[in-house]
């Protein structure tokens, strides 16, 4: 039943974890603002996930899900890429925008 | 949808159990036992969901708190996507109270056997269903389950039994089923909130906000010697220590947790066989309370034990964070 959330929790706990590492490694406050729109991102989607009361045996969800465990892999050590922040933002876009997408197939 | 399925197996439960006051006295008995083991269970059931609001507020506390130090952002659509996830266990709670009442009531049902005064009991049962059906069902969910209480009423007074208690057969199991289902989801919540804390906790014992030096106990407490007020550079090296205890800490939570869900869960699946076994006609083979209902209360009175504990502190901390700037940016 869970898949779907516990893959959006993932995202959100991995950025949570690191969070404070990669605020302080952002070189501008561009990148800074940018991050702090990930976080709550990241926190809406779980909320929204929770909101649902997730299935996720449909086919497409599965596949999403596939998609964002192979992402998160990279999310949960975001630290290594603090010199590229904006590798880190993308990272954090990919995950975020399939998380958005498990969301919208299950709404 | 899965309330239609909760507020079905009340209306089975009624038919069930009232149908099991008119069958005689061997089976009254047995009626009783059922009776006071779904209050049981239900009032358990209701207090594990108020235990995870209270990890709901907590973790509302823990985000506001994140946002005043870290920056963290906690918007107030999150807030409110938070409220209104906690709000839906607050809906279960109190239909699980609902139903404990209730239960109750089934159960002093079984010390008369007139069609008169179980009409009149009847009656009351529809009142309380109507209080329930104000929590959250749908007008259409309202109707169809006063109209089961109504065919309650008349097949008791039409003696009906044996029809009634098989159709309580496989209702019992919904809410079993419906508590099953959802599991994973306040798994996950669970996990999240123990997760944030810890995050929390780790970062400020690195910034060396938290006085480490009771880590000292264990090697202190057993010569009756206490640690000095100030411990001075050894709080930033017991940190490795302190963090290490965060670690377990969190683990000894979370397994806490899944312990009081495992024994919920099974205490739901042998409520839902013992009232099968009835409705077939087989006696109760017990009468006591399922025993995994203890672990459920072990997690509730450690959840309750560290809310009444942070109270005072943690409700002066969110005010502050609340009035702070961080929970836009």
């Amino acid at each position: 039943m869970a898949n779907a959330l516990a893959d959006v929790q993932t995202t959100f706990l991995n950025l949570d974890g690191q969070y404070n590492l990669l605020l302080a490694a952002c070189p501008t406050q561009a990148d800074r603002d940018a991050l702090m729109e990930r976080y709550s991102a990241a926190e809406s989607a779980y909320d929204q996930c929770v909101g649902q009361l997730l299935e996720d045996d449909d086919a497409a969800v599965a596949t999403l899900c596939t998609q964002l465990a192979a992402i998160n892999k990279q999310v949960s050590a975001l630290t290594t890429q603090m010199g590229d922040m904006s590798k880190v933002l993308a990272l954090l876009d990919q995950a975020l925008k399939l998380g958005q997408q498990v969301i919208a197939c299950l709404a | 949808m899965k309330c239609k399925c909760v507020w079905l197996w009340i209306a089975g439960s009624s038919v069930f159990l009232s149908a099991m006051v008119l069958a005689g006295c061997k089976t009254s008995d047995d009626a009783a036992a059922a009776s006071s083991q779904m209050a049981t269970t239900s009032l358990k059931l209701s207090s594990y969901y108020k235990a995870l609001q209270t990890t709901f507020q907590e973790t509302d506390e823990l985000y506001q708190l994140n946002a005043q130090l870290y920056a963290k952002p906690y918007t107030s659509e999150n807030q409110q996507l938070l409220k209104t996830n906690e709000a839906e266990l607050a809906k279960r709670a109190q239909l699980a109270a609902d139903l404990s009442a209730l239960s109750e009531s089934f159960g002093s049902l079984t010390a008369t056997t007139t069609p008169a005064t179980v009409a009149s009991d009847a009656s009351q049962v529809e009142t309380d269903l109507d209080k329930l059906a104000a929590l959250k069902a749908s007008s259409t969910e309202q109707g169809a389950l006063r109209l089961a209480v109504q065919q309650l009423a008349s097949a008791i007074q039409q003696h009906k039994e044996r029809e009634a208690a098989k159709a309580m057969e496989g209702a019992a199991q919904s809410l079993s089923d419906l508590f099953a289902k959802e599991t994973s989801v306040w798994n996950s919540t669970e996990e999240v909130y123990s997760q944030i804390a810890a995050n929390l906790a780790a970062n400020l014992v690195d910034a060396n906000l938290t006085d480490n030096s009771a880590v000292l106990d264990v090697a202190l407490a057993p010569f009756g010697l206490v640690r000095s007020a100030s411990i001075g550079d050894m709080n930033q090296k017991l940190a490795p220590v302190a963090k290490q205890q965060i670690a377990t800490e969190k683990a000894a939570m979370d397994e806490s947790y899944l312990n009081a869900t495992d024994g919920m869960a099974k205490a739901l699946v042998q409520m839902a066989q013992r009232i099968q076994a009835l409705a077939e006609g087989k006696p109760m083979t017990a009468r006591r309370a399922p025993l995994s209902l203890a672990t459920v209360q072990e997690w509730v009175t450690q959840v309750n034990s560290v809310a009444n504990t942070l109270a005072p502190a943690s409700a002066a901390a969110a005010g502050s964070a609340a009035s702070g700037s961080g929970k836009e940016k």
